[in-house]
């Protein structure tokens, strides 16, 4: 496995390291190294979202909510299944699926607020293996959904070769399109087993919008990355 | 956004009951619902959102006799890739396959789609700024403002607004009909503007399935500023049906998706490449122009003329 420089490393995998000062705004989040986001070396600190007062199962949050706060409704618990690990968090009937990554989960990666309304992109996650736009999902109706960030594809060995593929090409620019574009790239590799076209590649994508305009270096990673993943498979 | 409570919905006679109330709005893909409450840009705002995606059912595609029943609930991509709309209706799956972006395609469903509110930019201005004809203004912003995307072909209860669904024209010219919760609606006559919405819907009416006869020739073509996901200033639907008419519908140039009778005259006789030049000019022959919006016209002409053109040529 090739080392990394940790400056070049995309935003997508290190972006769990935020994930003790994130814990203020929300209700729960990862505290682990980029690695750590694989399943068994991950910690999860639930955070009361009235107190801050920080938890380390989500019992233990449920019971410290009943108690502390009789005066408010115990909100919403929702199970996610986010990169291959469960999560129950508590979310607001309106939170759409990107609050509750940044705010309940501290995933920040494909949670990016750029235009909010579907037009962009940049928020694109996959739910059970299908794009999703998580700006206009809502996070309740996500119960008991499998959800997939660039955080999970990033630290997923199998995929090591894209990240080194997105890694060689520059594909970010500034960054702020390039989890989703990632994300959407091994649905591509998925959906096309591994030997998409240019053209397949360009229709896919065509939703995200790189106002840096990145978009052949995209189709290049990608097109590595096939190449090398599909003998290996 | 601000607070709502979320209920999922097991039945669609107990999600129409539940629309029925004031405060309640449903919600099934959610890419055109959950940017208007954002932006605010309605007159009121919901107390409860009702999910339709968790009533089984109705999300299939299904060849019964001599139609193809679609689910309000199947997905705009679902509908593309389908090889039984893609051979007995293929003027609606490409118009699928055209809608939005690929994301929004797997999210989007077809009764949204075609129940999806107008895109004029003065009714969805943030925060209801404008209370316009369609909200029960007394004026359509559009008129002496900024038009460029709106009707060529007039103006309809005191509304400019192009209709902007990509679907609707597909279904108008393949002669579907919509199966609600209380009737049936032949699509042409579903599609009239109407107010808030851009269907003839009542309260508490939800679209069920939607009844697309077989059809073996039949095609779509849009126009849109950006190719890769866009509304479309110009989209032109047209399809023979079994007595060897060709019925031609336009969507984008009027509130609703507005049949071109005077285009379908102009091909009576057999699509060349002149007669259908002919439905071209007839289509824009009553145009009413506005301040910005003239190059639409021309748009439309060519869009008629390119459609019939592919359902001779291909």
């Amino acid at each position: 496995m090739a080392q990394i420089p940790r400056r070049e490393f995309l935003k997508a995998g290190t972006a769990a390291l935020a994930g003790a000062t994130l814990s203020a705004l929300g209700l729960g989040s990862i505290t682990a190294s980029a690695e750590g986001v694989i399943a068994e070396k991950q910690v999860f600190v639930y955070t009361c979202p009235v107190c801050g007062k920080q938890f380390s199962d989500f019992e233990k949050l449920k019971a410290h909510f009943t108690g502390a706060h009789q005066e408010l409704e115990l909100p919403k618990t929702v199970t996610f299944r986010i990169n291959n690990v469960e999560y129950d968090v508590f979310v607001e009937d309106h939170w759409t699926l990107r609050e509750a990554l940044i705010r309940a989960i501290g995933l920040t990666g494909n949670a990016k607020q750029m235009c909010d309304r579907g037009g962009c992109g940049s928020c694109t996650v996959l739910i059970d293996g299908k794009p999703a736009l998580s700006c206009s999902t809502l996070a309740v109706e996500c119960e008991g959904k499998s959800i997939e960030t660039s955080e999970g594809i990033a630290a997923d060995p199998e995929y090591r070769p894209l990240l080194e593929a997105y890694v060689r090409n520059d594909t970010a620019q500034c960054g702020y399109c390039t989890p989703a574009q990632f994300t959407m790239a091994k649905y591509i590799l998925n959906k096309y087993e591994f030997a998409p076209t240019e053209e397949q590649i360009r229709l896919e994508l065509s939703g995200n919008i790189c106002r840096c305009g990145t978009y052949a270096r995209h189709v290049k990673a990608i097109t590595e990355a096939a190449a090398e993943m599909k003998g290996g498979k | 956004m601000r607070p709502f409570k979320h209920i999922q919905a097991s039945t669609i006679e107990e999600a129409a009951a539940l629309a029925a109330h004031e405060d309640v709005m449903v919600i099934a893909g959610g890419t055109d619902l959950l940017g208007t409450l954002k932006d605010e840009c309605l007159p009121y705002y919901p107390n409860y959102i009702v999910d339709l995606k968790t009533i089984p059912g109705l999300a299939s595609i299904e060849e019964q006799g001599d139609e193809i029943v679609i689910g309000a609930l199947a997905k705009l991509q679902d509908i593309a890739d389908s090889e039984l709309v893609r051979t007995h209706a293929q003027a609606l799956a490409e118009a699928c396959s055209r809608a939005a972006s690929p994301t929004i395609r797997q999210m989007g469903t077809l009764g949204g789609n075609i129940c999806q509110m107008h895109r004029c930019w003065y009714f969805r201005c943030p925060d209801n700024r404008f209370v316009c004809a369609r909200k029960g203004g007394k004026e359509c912003y559009a008129y002496k403002g900024d038009n460029r995307y709106h009707s060529i072909l007039g103006i309809e209860g005191g509304c400019l607004a192009a209709s902007s669904h990509d679907t609707a024209p597909a279904l108008a010219a393949l002669g579907a009909t919509i199966v609600t919760t209380a009737r049936e609606i032949p699509a042409e006559e579903f599609f009239a503007a109407n107010g808030l919405r851009s269907n003839i819907l009542e309260n508490g009416e939800l679209v069920k399935k939607v009844r697309v006869p077989k059809t073996a020739n039949s095609r779509f073509e849009k126009f849109a500023l950006r190719k890769s996901i866009d509304f479309p200033l110009v989209n032109c639907a047209v399809a023979e049906d079994a007595a060897h008419q060709v019925h031609i519908v336009l969507g984008a140039c009027y509130p609703s998706p507005k049949r071109m009778t005077e285009a379908e005259e102009a091909v009576k006789g057999g699509i060349t490449e002149a007669s259908a030049q002919a439905a071209g000019d007839a289509a824009v022959s009553k145009v009413m122009v506005l301040s910005k919006n003239e190059y639409k016209v021309e748009i439309a002409r060519t869009l008629v003329k390119r459609t019939l053109l592919r359902l001779i040529n291909e």
